[in-house]
């Protein structure tokens, strides 16, 4: 007879597409676990990225301060360098003897008089020095300020060891619960979302089954389920970005000021809708593939 | 066209459905398995459409070894095979129209082929007057003629067919007998199991007769 090949992609779309409205109150639900799920998990998302931001910001405080000899010998741009070269600095903003005093002139309005009579400057010329955040951790700062330190220009390096020590701790703290937290939503998440799309799929053994039987390719049983997969993700995306949006609203006046910053939108909107949008698909997609499987070795 | 050897089947934790079978179906040839409620009959047929797999033996189908068959060559073969289950396997959410389209549609039969097609075997069925009926509208006897007409519309090279009379009054028994014969003298190969005795004795012809999982 006509047409022995198989089965050509407008019956496969046009038999998901119907399976679609068949199916419709599955797909609807199944959305909504998505929607929910996704919500609760970008809102720490949220929380954790704000916070991270907040502490690393503190870090900016961490500054190392070297001061130079009088007569140091190489020119202030080629100690500049050397110090950006070591390992773990960031940044460091040269300030000259006469800048040093320039600024303590200012710091002394009104009271200059303390200044005559003091004909040579006594203050030295200072490097402020950062480093990167990984370098913040007590044990590494001191080995960063060890390196300025054996410098022959290098008079004295002024750090707080104290601060150093308190923020490293605080980030270890805020690292731990950001991944132990996270494990546990995510590992919770993604048992709702299996257990939910595994009963659709469940509910539907005896229709994969009959179509595998009348010879049906795996790929014509499984294209209903990769759309449907593709629609739940996409509509439980846009839902959790209008849960959060919605729940925001709700409650940011309530939320204290000084805790405010932990609910704003640490990212670019159309880039967290895509990744809402594209996590939902692989999630419905793939469960769904996943659970079908052992349902078409008929 | 089918070949047996020694096949066996046991379910899972049961006690064996099916010892040691050895048969062969000649290609355009009407066949009767036969036997009492639960000899084994309804196995045989699904081991011959590879929707249970044997514990042991061979089968050769349409020149196919079935239990050494990748599984990406098993909807190829099926769709050359109509099969009528005893339970019928509709699919309720669709229309009786569209459950016997089912089957052309997984080959890519062209719309205006199907149209036409499944109209025809509607009629056949008498059952032009349902065509929009979901299967659970219809009686047993019109959900069977569903289930026949699904397995005879894509012109299979081989029937199997599962007690198709089993809910049918004995007249329109006979008709659906007669739709076989037809399709049979056409060159379908078609295998039918049945406890009804009175089918046997009007259609004498090979049989295959089963008791308690032993060819008999
Ligand atoms: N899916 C199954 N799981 C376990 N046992 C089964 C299954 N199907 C059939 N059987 C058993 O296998 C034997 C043969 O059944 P069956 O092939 O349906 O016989 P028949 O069609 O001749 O009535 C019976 O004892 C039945 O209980
Ligand atoms: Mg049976």
């Amino acid at each position: 007879m006509a047409g022995t090949g198989s089965a050509n992609i407008f019956y496969v779309v046009s038999d998901a597409l119907s399976s679609l409205r068949e199916n419709k109150g599955t797909t609807v639900l199944t959305s909504f676990t998505l929607g929910f799920s996704l919500a609760i998990f970008s809102l720490f998302a949220f929380v954790i990225t704000n916070l991270n931001a907040v502490v690393k910001s503190w870090g900016d405080r961490t500054q190392v301060i070297a001061y130079v000899k009088n007569d140091p010998g190489p020119s202030p741009e080629a100690m500049k360098e050397r110090i950006l070269r070591m390992e773990g600095v960031r940044s460091a903003d040269f300030t000259s003897k006469e800048k040093a005093l320039n600024e303590l002139r200012l710091e002394l309005k009104g009271h200059e008089g303390i200044l005559e009579g003091v004909d040579s400057n006594p203050l030295p010329a200072s490097f402020e020095i950062r480093v990167h955040d990984e370098y913040i951790e007590p044990a590494r700062l001191e080995s960063v300020v060890k390196g300025i330190e054996a410098e022959a220009w290098v008079e004295e390096v002024q750090y707080s060891k104290e601060w150093a020590e308190k923020l490293a701790s605080f980030l270890r703290f805020v690292k731990l619960v950001a991944a132990g937290t996270g494990a546990f939503l995510a590992a919770a998440t993604l048992f709702i979302i299996s257990n939910t799309i595994r009963l659709a799929v469940y509910a539907r053994k005896d229709e994969i089954e009959i179509m595998k039987l009348v010879g049906a390719s795996d790929m014509y049983v499984k294209a209903p389920f990769v759309i449907e997969g593709v629609v739940q993700g996409v509509l439980g995306g846009l839902l959790a970005m209008g849960i959060l949006a919605t729940g925001r609203a709700a409650i940011m006046g309530q939320v204290p000021a000084y805790l405010r910053f932990a609910l704003e939108m640490p990212y670019p909107v159309p880039v967290f809708m895509a990744v809402l949008a594209a996590s939902g698909v692989v999630m419905g997609v793939a469960g769904s593939l996943i659970s079908m499987n052992r349902f078409l070795k008929v | 066209m089918i070949q047996m050897f020694h096949v066996s089947k046991t379910y899972e934790g049961g006690t064996p459905a099916l010892t040691d079978i050895t048969l062969k179906v000649q290609k355009g040839e009407f066949v009767f398995i036969t036997g009492p409620s639960g000899a084994g009959k309804s196995t045989l047929l699904k081991i011959m459409c590879g929707s249970e797999a044997p514990t042991e033996g061979q089968i050769i189908l349409d020149g196919r070894n079935y239990v050494r068959i990748p599984p990406e060559e098993l909807p190829p073969l099926r769709r050359r095979i109509g099969f009528v289950f005893q339970d019928f396997k509709l699919l309720p959410r669709k229309t009786v129209f569209e459950n016997i389209a089912l089957s052309l549609k997984v080959m890519g039969a062209p719309p205006s082929e199907i149209k036409k097609r499944v109209t025809r075997m509607l009629s056949y069925v008498r059952l032009q007057h349902r065509a929009n009926f979901k299967p659970l509208q219809l009686s047993g006897g019109e959900q069977q003629r569903v289930a026949i007409a699904r397995a005879l519309v894509k012109d299979p090279a081989i029937i199997l067919a599962d007690e198709p009379t089993g809910n049918l009054d004995p007249e329109l028994s006979v008709q659906i007998i007669e739709l076989f014969r037809e399709v049979n003298s056409r060159g379908t190969t078609v295998v039918v199991a049945t406890h009804d005795k009175g089918l046997l004795e009007r259609y004498a012809r090979h049989s295959i007769a089963l008791d308690a999982g032993r060819l008999a």
